[in-house]
């Protein structure tokens, strides 16, 4: 009974429009500002930070611009609450909320001008606004740059990993896995052929070059991944749920044991000087591109059978889905994104270590998909970004972050069991559309 | 949105209130410590916090740092790296770039300091790592430097020590092949008794994996290969069960150990079953004088226990810091000028008498130091038996 | 055939502990579909309290209030912390699992995980990063049957464990409330309705895994006396591996797959390098997967159970 009055609380939730309902004075004030508003809105704000942020920090008698939105400052330096939370009021918040409101019309003009005109456009001045917001904001400092780097490879992990934990619905343990062989791969190709190294000798082309092979690089790092993906993906054929679990768990141990056996790429001392190559806008077009992609997987008819092999496997077959060919695809095209992002990982941090892709990154790769949401690319994005601000802004807590990062997970979990925004289709038309008031 | 403004407003007012007491002050040197304070080893981030904790203590009481002529206040930045590589990487860019730290202590484990090293490099900032054995971390980094001996030095050191004093023609290794230091230096060890007494003189090269407890397979294979002494380079949490384990197998043949048996955990650990056994390390607890002594008993007054070595390293690397300050002459205040200053009178320290030995560095960062090997006591203590110099 | 005899016992006792922990994994599993991830860290929990009970007597005991024999001690501590341990058990399961009864199966595995995050962390917080050392309670005596060394803690710990798996087999046999966790096992929508409180049953099997659990975690303090906050991490995941290599709900098949893996680990680094020992363990797991996709007594997948 319980059961099912939950399920029916869920899909009146995720499929029917927002319910009438009287709205708070907040949210009537801010509807209607399509997504064009909020990223000029968001423009002006860092604009604002990178211009005048250094003044308003002496005036405030900061030491600095707040790194995370003065997280970090304010948990380490009590003193400094006032001046940092005045900080992000007059930079961020206000900002942000006057440009979206005063400039809503316009941007909704605009917007529908550009959607009419076509969907790639709009879509493409947005990502080239967002990625302006992005480096402008990290610009103030290396560590927001290193921040966001990492954030958006657990973007792609997470969505990865989505693919077969949410879209098909297998508890696939292997994720660590197939980054590192994306990492070891890709850092072997550009340490081979682009640096002076002590294992592979000279360098064979000349560094300038690297830039041009990097893509090549993640490429093969990611297929190198995909095709160690087999190992799992066949004997899923024939086994599933748990009995998959620890063959995919077992997997991860293996790689992990080859990498530490394999003493011409290090062993467990690691790899290391692999080129600078994953700058902020590297990184940035890989995500999207893997966001734009997996979307359009998981929204294409094999997207489609994923769900119908996760809901019901003969049923599924019955229907002329070819569940082989299905488990197979989501399998390889997953570990290809894990071994990019692996790649993409192994170039920001210029070093890797087997001991990296151990069970402590299954759990924060776990919990980053749960916390999100299932079967979602929203929540994909949300779970990774959302963990991965939480974890630096409570550093300075040291051991009770770890309890209270758990803490929180647990109540996401009992409140929200499929995690925060579950089994919403990402639809990139109805992103862009311009918003009118709802009044 | 009517109480909205009024807080801010309260805001605003209250952040001008604080600000005036920020200015007035000289501007402290700042010192990050980079350490495992979560994660698998915690021990060694605590170990890394106290010690940093302990010469802070000591430089406050004098009322700062005297840099030519001048009382310099001192802070700390200690953050947590949770053991894992791209949180050190995160948190040296974070203490570089946004606390302005002038020197890195840290991070520990060669794992986190190899790619903390190149952040610490690429902003041209000193860092000194006071426990990292991979000789990748001070490779071709001017601005990294370590506080610990490297193992290409302590391999031969001890194979030596055994070939004098045993006579022993047989040796059976056994190591944690996942991790670094162990592995490093069993190789490294394997190589100096080979070269002593030709190949096939290692007759047993055992291995496992970190977090194991039962070494009874390898140990058995060990017996069976009629090695007459097994060198084990492990942590003391490992050491206790090896030897143990060993024991119980009815292998009598002595066990030598390597610098990270050097805690009081060893023996608190192992008991009456590690008594009259031999290792090589920085220091000996037991014996040890002056300095060294007088730091012993402060740390195990104030913490309860004998520190390790990662303690007696990083008390060290604090005490380099602050020698290559003093001698640095002056601060101008200008962070990129200080930091230079201070790489470039770090480089040149000569002789430092440090509590771990007296070090001077190479071109690559490197120490030059003695090691000492040391008797573990029928008491149980460190007992000082020989020292060997490079 | 010495060496083989003498790996032959050292398997025995490191399957002891596999199959110990995979009891308590295949005890929540079979009836409430769960992963309890936690259990790992509830195998660390029971033997700290197993530290704190017997230290907690032994100082009794010096400080002469009481005198006990030292093998009384161990008892006791058994006792002691498998009732301690079993309310932790039951703890967990009401704050991480009994919420979430009707939510997908994976959520709960990362409650599982965050609890285990929590314990170990919390352990960190209350104790330090020192690690304990368990006190020795057996004088350790070493007999020599021709080359072949069996120590006396050697044999308490795989006779503890095989009386307690068969005890516990018994009580899943024989009574009353062993037949309604037969009964949930095989159906846990049907059986409610016979008026076997679920929640009952959840929470006594979780009791009865913890106190496995406690047990475990004591022995492998007289065997290997190191405890540190991070001990049941891994060991629970191998344990994890081993209950459901063992099928789906079999308790027999639990046991002998905990055996099993310890005699993969130990004799895999007996025949070929050390080094490439979790590679060809692991090797050989996958390939029993690949071949016998249920494990050893589990029933061949059915719609009725999933993700």
């Amino acid at each position: 009974m319980e059961k099912k009055k939950f399920k029916m609380k869920r899909t009146n939730a995720s499929q029917a429009p927002v319910p009438v309902r009287r709205k708070g004075l907040m949210r009537r004030w801010f509807s209607g500002i399509p997504l064009l508003g909020w990223f000029s809105g968001i423009l002006v704000a860092v604009l604002l930070e990178h211009f005048l942020g250094d003044a308003l920090t002496e005036v405030l008698g900061l030491p600095k611009i707040p790194v995370l939105f003065g997280f970090v400052t304010m948990l380490k330096k009590p003193a400094l609450m006032p001046g940092s939370l005045v900080f992000i009021v007059l930079v961020y918040l206000i900002p942000v909320a006057v440009t979206a409101r005063l400039g809503a019309s316009a941007a909704n003009a605009v917007a529908a001008r550009l959607i009419r005109r076509s969907v790639g456009l709009s879509a493409g001045i947005h990502l080239l606004l967002l990625y302006a917001c992005l480096h402008i904001w990290a610009d103030v400092s290396a560590y927001r740059v290193l921040t966001l780097k990492l954030t958006l490879i657990a973007v792609m992990l997470t969505l990865s990993l989505n693919v077969i934990n949410g879209y098909m619905g297998e508890f696939s343990c292997s994720h660590p896995g197939f980054m590192a062989v994306g990492a070891y791969v890709c850092s072997v190709f550009t340490v081979g052929l682009f640096v002076n190294d002590r294992i592979f000798g000279q360098a064979l082309l000349p560094p300038f070059l690297a830039p041009y092979f990097f893509p090549v690089a993640l490429i093969l790092g990611g297929s190198a991944a995909a095709a160690a993906a087999l190992f799992v993906a066949i004997p899923s054929f024939r086994t599933r749920g748990d009995y998959l679990a620890i063959i995919s768990l077992a997997f991860m141990f293996i790689v992990k044991s080859v990498i530490e056996n394999l003493e011409i790429i290090g062993g467990p001392r690691g790899l290391g000087s692999q080129p600078d190559l994953a700058g902020l806008p590297a990184v940035f077009v890989w995500t999207v591109l893997c966001v734009w992609i997996i979307n359009n997987f998981v929204r294409s008819t094999l997207g489609k059978a994923l769900n119908a092999v996760r809901d019901d496997e003969l049923a599924a077959e019955a229907m002329t889905v070819n569940t082989r060919r299905t488990k197979m695809t989501a399998f390889l095209f997953a570990a290809f994104w894990a071994g990019v992002a692996g790649g993409l990982f192994a170039h920001v941090l210029r070093y890797v270590n087997p001991g990296t892709f151990g069970i402590q990154r299954l759990a924060e790769v776990l919990a980053m998909v749960y916390f999100g949401g299932l079967n979602s690319v929203y929540g994909s994005i949300l779970g990774a970004v959302g963990l991965n601000l939480l974890g630096e802004a409570l550093r300075p807590l040291e051991l009770f972050k770890w309890i209270l990062i758990p803490l929180l997970l647990i109540l996401v979990m009992i409140f929200r069991p499929k995690g925060l925004i579950a089994f919403k289709e990402f639809d990139p038309k109805r992103v862009l559309m311009p918003r009118f008031r709802s009044e | 949105m009517r109480k909205g403004m009024i807080f801010v407003v309260v805001c605003m007012a209250m952040g001008l209130i604080s600000t005036p007491s920020a200015w007035s002050k000289t501007k402290p040197i700042k010192i990050g410590i980079n350490a495992p304070i979560t994660g698998d080893i915690p021990k060694v981030g605590e170990g890394t916090k106290f010690a940093a904790q302990m010469w802070l203590e000591d430089v406050m009481a004098d009322g700062g740092l005297t840099i030519g002529g001048k009382k310099y206040p001192v802070e700390l930045v200690i953050e947590d790296n949770e053991a894992k590589a791209e949180s050190a990487v995160k948190v040296a860019t974070k203490m570089i770039t946004e606390d302005e730290i002038l020197v890195m202590v840290g991070p520990q484990a060669s794992k986190q300091a190899v790619p903390a090293g190149e952040v610490a490099n690429n902003y041209k900032t000193p860092m000194i790592s006071p426990w990292s054995t991979n000789p990748d971390t001070t490779k071709e980094r001017p601005y990294v430097f370590r506080a610990c001996f490297l193992d290409p030095f302590q391999g031969p050191v001890i194979a030596n020590f055994i070939k004098e004093e045993f006579n022993f023609k047989k040796a059976a290794v056994l190591y944690d092949v996942a991790s670094d230091y162990p592995k490093g230096l069993a190789e490294f060890f394997k190589k100096a008794w080979e070269d002593l007494n030709g190949p096939g003189s290692v007759v047993a090269f055992e291995s496992f994996t970190t977090k194991d407890t039962d070494f009874s397979s390898q140990l058995t294979k060990i017996k069976q290969s009629g090695a007459e002494f097994i060198f084990t380079p492990q942590y003391y949490n490992e050491v206790a069960l090896i030897v143990q384990q060993a024991h119980e197998l009815g292998f009598k043949a002595p066990i030598v150990g390597s610098d990270s048996w050097g805690s009081a955990e060893t023996v608190k650990l192992c008991g009456k079953d590690c008594y009259g056994l031999f290792f090589s390390t920085h220091y000996a607890a037991a014996g040890a004088k002056g300095e060294t002594k007088k730091f012993i008993d402060r740390y195990k007054e104030k913490h309860g226990y004998v520190p390790d070595d990662v303690a007696a390293l990083t008390w060290d690397a604090m005490r380099l810091v602050e020698t290559a300050l003093v001698n640095c002459g002056k601060i101008t205040g200008k962070i990129e000028k200080d930091r230079q200053c201070l790489r470039d009178a770090l480089a040149k320290v000569k002789d430092f008498n440090g509590i771990t030995g007296k070090m001077t560095f190479t071109e690559e960062g490197d120490p030059i130091k003695c090691a000492v090997v040391v008797r573990i006591s029928e008491k149980g203590e460190f007992e000082f038996y020989k020292s060997v110099c490079p | 055939m010495v060496f083989f005899f003498q790996n032959m016992i050292n398997a025995l006792q490191w399957g002891s502990f596999y199959a110990l922990i995979a009891l308590g994994y295949s005890m929540v599993y079979s009836i409430l579909m769960l992963f309890n991830f936690a259990h790992g860290d509830i195998f660390m929990v029971g033997a700290y309290i197993g530290f704190g009970v017997s230290t907690g007597i032994l100082a009794l005991t010096a400080g002469g209030a009481i005198a006990l024999p030292n093998w009384l001690i161990l008892v006791l501590t058994i006792l002691f912390s498998m009732v301690l341990t079993s309310f932790v058990g039951m703890l967990v399961e009401r704050i991480g699992y009994r919420p979430l009864r009707d939510a997908p199966r994976a959520s709960a595995a990362i409650t599982g995980l965050m609890i285990g995050i929590i314990l170990e962390t919390g352990n960190l917080a209350l104790l330090g990063a020192r690690r304990v050392s368990f006190p020795s309670l057996i004088q350790t005596a070493t007999y020599n049957f021709g080359g072949v060394y069996v120590t006396n803690k050697k044999i308490m710990i795989v006779v503890v464990s095989l009386v307690l798996m068969l005890a516990l087999d018994q009580f899943i046999r024989r009574t009353k409330w062993g037949m309604a966790i037969r009964a949930m096992a095989f159906d846990y929508l049907a059986v409610p309705l016979m008026g076997v409180s679920i929640n009952t049953i959840a929470r006594m099997t979780f009791a009865i895994g913890s106190a496995l659990a406690a047990v475990a975690g004591i022995l492998f303090g007289t065997a290997y006396p190191v405890l540190d906050p991070y001990m049941g991490v891994l060991f629970g995941w191998k344990a994890f591996v081993a209950a459901i290599l063992g099928g789906r709900g079999s308790i027999m098949g639990a046991c002998l797959a905990g055996f099993l893996l310890g005699f993969i680990e130990i004799f895999v680094a007996m025949i070929f390098p050390s080094t490439l020992r979790d590679l060809i363990a692991y090797s050989i797991i996958m390939l029993i997967l690949t071949f016998r996709p249920h494990g050893f007594f589990g029933e061949p997948y059915s719609a009725r159970l999933r993700l």
